[in-house]
């Protein structure tokens, strides 16, 4: 009777150890709308958070299908975290509709919108679809400026501490560390560009901007006649005119859009196309936020040779 | 039976009061000011910068509180070889939307729609949607109340102007009504946890059938109720491919004073390639439903309805499709309809869709019959993104 009973008692201490072990490195999850946003609260979180990006790094995240498998994974999240901006407007909303975790909705403890006081571009002071898709609160493609990276972590370590406040001060130093980080290389990424410094380029989608102004390159035209709707050929020609008259080199492409417009307007106007990653993961070499632009920077310099 | 209505009554409110008092509101916290991080960027920017910096915005959750609004328009040109009006050109509906978050624990949504009468030629006005939905209920469930599309099926939940061809399958017109079967009532649904972590929800409704009785089923009295289940199942096959296979089932009372009572199985593949995701994808949507309608006493009429279709998108905006239909009449088996569906559709942009719909059907109760159908549908402001 007496060995039974000890049996027992150490069977439940064994028990309540394992589940106290299991506490302790149970881990905060996190859904991120796109991978950038997955590496940065990586390099926040540590080994303390399991982050899942719904968007690959090579998909357009204007377009991301709601598929119900995201739903599973945004049911059980601790945070959510968005680009905003209305980017992924045409997805999030039946996804969290559907997720029933009031944590993650606007508003709860796990939700993060990463925008949040970042310096934002091309705000528009009047609003018409007659314009494409036009995004009323700013161009959302803030993310590809650097600097705004330490927006983005400091958003998502303020959430991080919300849910777990017992490891705030390893999110605070990593934050830190990552400020320096982005600093340091936000240096070196200039002073490699500096050389072209005022360099006109053609882009295909309105999305490089905050890439465009920490680099000091100027975009002065694209391949889609108005923001969402295809190259016509009477804007290609258009581009192809612009680049023999002022001479410029280079067409950035994403790797989301087909080539066919880019290459037809490198070849009549002796341009080069250069294809820029705009998330990370676009590519196997781009598996963190610093690698994406470290690869960005590496083409372009390698276009201008 | 009344003690089990008031049981439900019960039940439904006491799920609403528990997501209510469960529902976590807690105020969101004030970023921090960043006017340091602010003044190091700026110290850091180039010497020849572009384009000039705006000041950071105030919080966008500040701009406005009104619930989001939006407008459908639905214009269409048809021939039809058989009927008095053999060529029309009409409005066939216009829908207005509103909806918005109500407080931290429901979201309202709102469908008023003005359809085209052809009988009479109007327009006529009805609340197609009205439904309060909670946000967060324990268990992964999520209450929806009100009026609002069954969950009979893949193609019934769909709103006509989300749909791939001009008009639902025949088995839906048939069977429901021409643009499906609504309920008024209660609608439960679960995210069920299962061992292999796939997505599988099972919704239960309980309610009436809409304002509008359908071919099936009817209000019924004070004493008869509708109840409506499916039990969806979804599987990523590949990055680039998915699964669904969903179970439904019904019953109801009919407009014989009996009961009907259905069961259907569906099954979709969809093939998107996630690179390319607007300029490709593939679908293939297949529906059959079994019928058991009794008329009287002695009279149990057993029918059955189904369809196919496949689409294709082979640049981005540019669709076409095909469909086949096969359906019998709930209320007798012996007449039936076969048809035969072409479809080419183009999408200048996401907001609006112009369709050109080919449409044979065999009839072996009535002459057969060619259609062409050319429709266009636009939409303005705020509208909902569908689900997938």
């Amino acid at each position: 009777m007496r060995t039974k009973r000890t049996r027992l008692a150490v069977g439940l201490s064994l028990l309540c150890i394992l589940f106290a072990y299991s506490l302790g490195f149970a881990q905060i999850k996190v859904v991120t709308t796109i991978t950038d946003l997955q590496s940065i609260t990586r390099l926040i979180g540590g080994d303390k958070v399991d982050v899942f990006a719904i968007a690959t790094g090579f998909q357009n995240p204007h377009f991301v299908d709601p598929k119900p498998s995201y739903i599973l994974k945004l049911a059980r999240a601790d945070v959510f975290v968005t680009v905003g901006l209305d980017l992924e407007i045409g997805w999030v909303p039946p996804l969290l509709n559907s997720a029933r975790n009031s944590k993650i909705e606007k508003g709860g403890e796990g939700y993060v919108d990463a925008s949040v006081n970042v310096p934002l571009l091309h705000v528009p002071t009047s609003a018409s679809r007659g314009q494409g898709d036009i995004h009323v609160f700013g161009n959302p493609h803030y993310w590809l400026d650097p600097l705004n990276g330490k927006f983005i972590a400091r958003n998502i370590c303020e959430a991080l501490v919300r849910v777990d406040p017992d490891h705030r001060s390893l999110y605070e130093a990593n934050l830190k560390k990552f400020d320096e980080t982005i600093d340091l290389k936000t240096k070196e990424w200039t002073e490699k560009m500096r050389p072209y410094t005022g360099m006109k380029i053609i882009v295909y989608h309105d999305e490089w901007p905050y890439f465009e102004q920490r680099f000091g390159l100027q975009v002065v035209d694209f391949l889609e006649p108005k923001p969402g709707i295809p190259p016509t050929p009477s804007q290609l020609l258009k581009v192809i005119n612009e680049m023999k008259r002022d001479h410029i080199k280079i067409i950035v492409i994403s790797p989301y859009f087909t080539t066919e417009s880019g290459e037809l307007v490198a070849r009549n106007s002796g341009g080069k196309l250069v294809t820029l990653a705009t998330s990370v993961g676009a590519n196997d070499r781009i598996k963190t936020y610093y690698d994406l632009f470290d690869y960005n920077i590496a083409q372009l310099l390698d276009a201008l040779k | 039976m009344n003690f089990f209505k008031l049981m439900s009554a019960v039940s439904i409110l006491v799920f609403w009061t528990c997501g209510t008092a469960t529902g976590q509101q807690t105020d969101s916290t004030a970023v921090a000011d960043s006017l340091l991080m602010i003044q190091l960027q700026q110290s850091m920017q180039p010497a020849a910068t572009v384009v000039q910096q705006q000041p950071p915005p105030a919080p966008r959750s500040t701009l406005s509180t009104n619930p989001d609004i939006s407008a459908i328009g639905d214009f269409r040109t048809s021939y039809t070889s058989v009927g008095p009006r053999k060529v029309d050109l009409y409005v066939n509906e216009l829908e207005l939307q509103v909806s918005s978050v109500v407080d931290p624990y429901a979201r309202a949504n709102f469908i008023y729609t003005f359809g085209k009468d052809f009988t009479t030629g109007e327009l006529t006005p009805a609340l197609e949607i009205a439904t309060l939905t909670s946000v967060s209920l324990p268990y992964q469930l999520q209450l929806m109340l009100g009026k609002f599309k069954s969950v009979f099926g893949k193609v019934n939940i769909v709103h006509p102007h989300a749909f791939s061809f001009v008009d639902f399958p025949k088995m839906t017109a048939n069977f429901f009504d021409s643009e499906g079967m609504y309920t008024e009532g209660a609608s439960l649904s679960w995210l069920v946890p299962n061992p292999y972590d796939f997505y599988q929800e099972l919704t239960l409704e309980v309610g009436r059938v809409g304002s509008e009785p359908n071919a099936s089923l009817v209000r019924g009295d004070n004493s008869q109720l509708s109840y409506v289940g499916h039990l969806k199942n979804f599987f990523d096959v590949t990055q680039n491919s998915t699964l669904e296979v969903g179970l439904s089932g019904l019953n109801g009372p009919n407009r014989f004073a009996y009961s009907t009572s259905m069961g259907g199985l569906d099954l979709t593949y969809k093939w998107k390639p996630v690179q390319f995701n607007v300029l490709q994808s593939f679908t293939w949507q297949n529906e059959i439903l079994f019928s058991q309608m009794r008329l009287t006493d002695a009279i149990l009429v057993r029918s059955l309805g189904a369809y196919s279709f496949a689409e294709y998108q082979f640049g981005q905006r540019w669709f076409v499709g095909a469909r086949y239909d096969y359906s019998e009449y709930p209320d007798d088996a012996s007449r039936r309809d076969i048809g035969g569906t072409a479809l080419l559709r183009f999408q200048p942009t996401e907001f609006q869709v112009l369709a050109l719909e080919y449409q044979y059907t065999d009839r072996n109760y009535d002459r057969s019959t060619n259609q062409i159908i050319f429709r266009i549908i636009f939409g303005i402001g705020t509208h909902a993104a569908h689900q997938y």
